[in-house]
């Protein structure tokens, strides 16, 4: 009786942690999954990580579900951080097969550091609004900032998340820097700012025109204006392979469908300038 | 439509640590409760390290401690093909020196609160240190293990800081609940966020509940008569 | 008429550390085998300590213990016997009895895995503990419990019988039942015991041999009879108090005097009591630690 209440939590322990181990085929070991799009697939199905940038948060999740329709077999899991975040976990061996950056500084660094496994696509260009659901930016375009009601702005944190370096890039370019930098506070990604001038804890956010176009910030009822892009540095966004999807079929196919004229349409509709050209 | 993923993982995650730390935990206080060593006090404070520091701090740690750039990591990585980074092994790694402390330190109040005479009687009938653990010990310190037990489960549910260092947020590995509700709520999906947020709640109050019944019980059981 | 052979040899040295400050603990004496010896002296001589240094419990500044040949300690040569490896068995203060277990169970735990199993039933008669054998030692009184004690440290059959203080929890009745079936026990199972205790009618009645420890030393040692005669008084404190009881135990009387706030027990032979009676004022001296009342 003794013995069996030690055995019982010892062989709990040693099938959870053998149940957890992954599969060479890196899936998870016999348990159903369900992706995004809804679908049940099993062992035998392939998995592609994705590291997308913040502001691809609803484009991204466009084009996983348009693709998944056409390749059933094929599981997209998009997983959305700052790029910068994303830069230094994918140094360190995160397992992702595609990055998303909303620099392509960050992939053409790990190209040269040789920790990619393909060329640098750039899927588009990004843009900044400043995005508000008590004011209308259009009226009094950055001096919006400056309004009495105002009395905190969001900005992704410059730190690491590109469109933080040029929100402040444009702060300075204006000369507002000195009189808001009080007022302002800083969103992990640009998906997190938006959500602090959605929700309000910001009454103004300088935020992602992708994200500024999805659905929640429409719902939300603001309205936004985009900051000349000559106040900034653009922010190019570029795409790469990594070496964790060598023998991943999957991911060179999902790479593939993300140059497509499909897709460039769904990033268009999202805000996603052309690239360099533009 | 809530996908219960994360929930899955993070049961996975809270079950699998406090099995493993129940099983490191009881030799541990044992040694800590009765060793009388001078450096035993070391110990104490670098177990109950992780209570005080904060959570970010410790994963940034293990993430350079495990990286596969590291010297350590590379070890693991070429001898071991282990991966500690943005796994959910490495997220048990992390849970046990997490939650070690919410596991010991009630253990250890138990030892200590053990009638003195009664280990010393165990020996005088004869019993070696490890029968007298198993049946004169742990019997009479039921709710002290149940008690370390529902911590370190319920401290590693709501693990949230260093499972964003080092767990990547990977669906199906890493995504676990906590993160899941931050996920939610920064894609603005705010019912799906309420939602994991009410399965949690009403589960770890569930087992709140049911873990007091049981020590409640067991208090009755000895009262005299 | 021969001596009989040693049995237990005991030399030990231990600094204490009482409230008191320090203390060094040196005792030193041989028992032979079958005795049952008493150690009594004023709370803090290092009664417990005698025990403990025995039983393997408390670790000694030097010292050697062997019995029946067998050596247990012998701190030069680095030699210290676990407790769990010496044949005794150990009656604590506190009964220190396992909460969860039933009287029944505790027997059963003591027993060694191949022993034969009848000597429960023969211990649970002897201490007329049969009734009670699945009770939990929680539910029963002090009595009670101190029988089951007793019976747990002998069921393995030890060679050595350690007591500590084992009646002090217990009133008068209790403690001369008691008494018997401690007395019971040691015939029964030849056993070699030591019994602490400052309760001197159950020294007088138990034991072969006492000793008795002042500050960590043994200051007597003796037949009972011989350490505690009747004519001389050297005593130096003197109390006056009201005789509140008087109790017969074996052929003593005891009579409880309340003196500054504490009650004396005094002990005396049962003819000297016949004239002594409740309410009765008297002063009480101490004489060695023996009190006897003068007036």
């Amino acid at each position: 009786m003794n013995n069996a209440r030690w055995s019982l939590p010892a062989i709990c322990a040693v099938a959870l942690i053998g149940a957890s181990r992954p599969t060479t085929a890196s899936n998870f070991a016999g348990t159903p999954v369900t992706s995004s799009a809804g679908n049940l697939t099993t062992c035998a199905s392939t998995e592609v990580l994705v590291a997308a940038a913040a502001d691809l948060r609803f484009a991204m999740d466009s084009l996983v579900a348009v693709f998944s329709r056409e390749n059933p077999g094929i599981t997209v899991k998009p997983t959305y951080g700052s790029s910068g975040n994303f830069f230094e976990q994918i140094k360190n061996g995160a397992p992702f097969d595609l990055f998303f950056s909303a620099d392509v500084d960050y992939p053409r660094q790990l190209k040269t550091q040789n920790k990619t496994a393909s060329d640098v696509h750039i899927y588009g260009t990004g843009q900044l609004v400043l995005w508000s659901k008590t004011l209308d930016p259009a009226r009094d375009k950055m001096n919006t900032l400056l309004d009495k009601s105002v009395a905190k702005i969001a900005i992704a944190n410059p730190a690491h998340a590109p469109y933080g370096k040029r929100a402040e890039e444009s702060l300075h370019h204006y000369n507002l820097y000195n009189k808001v930098k009080d007022k302002l506070i800083f969103g992990e990604n640009i998906a997190q700012t938006a959500q602090y001038a959605q929700s309000g804890a910001a009454e103004v956010g300088m935020i992602a025109l992708s994200l500024a176009l999805s659905p929640a910030m429409r719902q939300a009822g603001g309205k936004y204006w985009l900051v000349p892009s000559i106040a900034h540095q653009p922010l190019l966004q570029g795409f790469v392979l990594l070496p964790h999807s060598n023998g991943n079929a999957g991911a060179g196919k999902f790479a593939e469908f993300c140059e497509s004229a499909v897709a460039k349409n769904i990033l268009g509709a999202f805000g996603f300038g052309e690239g360099p050209d533009r | 439509m809530i996908d219960w993923l994360p929930l899955w993982l993070s049961l996975r995650l809270a079950l699998v640590t406090t099995v493993i730390l129940f099983v490191l935990g009881i030799p541990l206080s044992y040694w800590l409760a009765y060793s009388r060593r001078r450096w035993k006090v070391v110990a104490e404070a670098c177990i109950s390290l992780p209570m005080v520091l904060p959570p970010t701090v410790l994963g940034f740690y293990l993430l350079l401690a495990f990286s596969p750039d590291g010297s350590f990591g590379r070890v693991l990585d070429h001898y071991f093909d282990i991966r500690l980074v943005f796994t959910f092994q490495g997220l048990v790694v992390a849970s046990l020196i997490y939650s070690l402390p919410f596991m010991v330190n009630p253990l250890l109040a138990g030892f200590k609160n053990l009638p003195p005479h009664l280990l010393e009687a165990s020996r005088t009938l004869g019993k070696s240190d490890w029968t007298t653990l198993r049946r004169i010990l742990l019997p009479n310190m039921r709710p002290s293990l149940i008690t370390g037990a529902i911590l370190a489960f319920a401290h590693t549910i709501g693990e949230f800081g260093v499972v964003m260092m080092i767990g990547g947020a990977i669906p199906g590995r890493t995504r676990v609940a906590s993160v899941a509700i931050y996920d939610e709520v920064q894609s603005m999906n705010y019912h799906l966020a309420n939602r994991y947020a009410a399965v949690l709640l009403i589960f770890s109050f569930s087992i709140l509940l049911v873990v007091y019944l049981i020590n409640h019980h067991f208090s009755q059981s000895k009262a005299v008569v | 008429m021969n001596a009989p052979p040693v049995h237990l040899s005991f030399r030990a040295t231990k600094m204490l550390h009482t409230a008191q400050g320090r203390q060094l603990f040196d005792v030193a004496f041989n028992l032979p085998q079958g005795l049952l010896l008493a150690v009594c002296g004023p709370s803090g001589a290092g009664k417990t300590t005698l025990l403990r240094i025995l039983a393997g419990l408390t670790d000694t500044d030097s010292g050697d213990i062997a019995m029946g040949g067998d050596v247990w300690l012998d701190h030069s040569r680095r030699i210290s016997l676990p407790t769990r490896r010496r044949p005794l068995g150990f009656v604590f203060q506190d009964f220190a009895l396992f909460p969860h277990l039933t009287v029944r169970g505790q027997l059963e735990f003591a027993l060694p895995k191949n022993a034969d199993r009848s000597i429960i039933d023969d211990l649970l008669r002897l201490m007329e503990l049969e009734e009670l054998q699945h009770r939990r030692p929680a539910l029963l009184s002090g009595g009670q419990q101190q029988r089951i004690a007793i019976a747990r440290a002998i069921a393995r059959r030890p060679r050595l019988l350690l007591l500590d203080e084992p009646l002090s929890a217990l009133d008068d009745e209790m403690r001369s039942k008691l008494q018997d079936y401690i007395a019971r026990a040691h015939r029964h199972f030849h056993l070699t015991t030591i019994l602490v205790s400052h309760y001197l009618p159950e020294i007088f009645s138990l034991s072969d041999e006492v000793i008795i420890l002042e500050g960590g030393k043994i200051s007597k040692q003796g037949a009972p009879a011989s350490l505690f005669p009747k004519d001389k008084i050297t005593g130096n404190l003197r109390l006056t108090g009201e005789i509140i009881d008087i109790a017969a135990a074996g052929g003593l009387s005891v009579i409880h005097v309340l003196a500054a706030g504490t009650t004396i027990h005094v002990v005396c032979p049962a003819g000297e009591a016949a004239n002594r009676r409740v309410g009765q004022t008297v002063t009480v001296a101490y004489r060695d630690l023996n009190p006897v009342i003068c007036e």
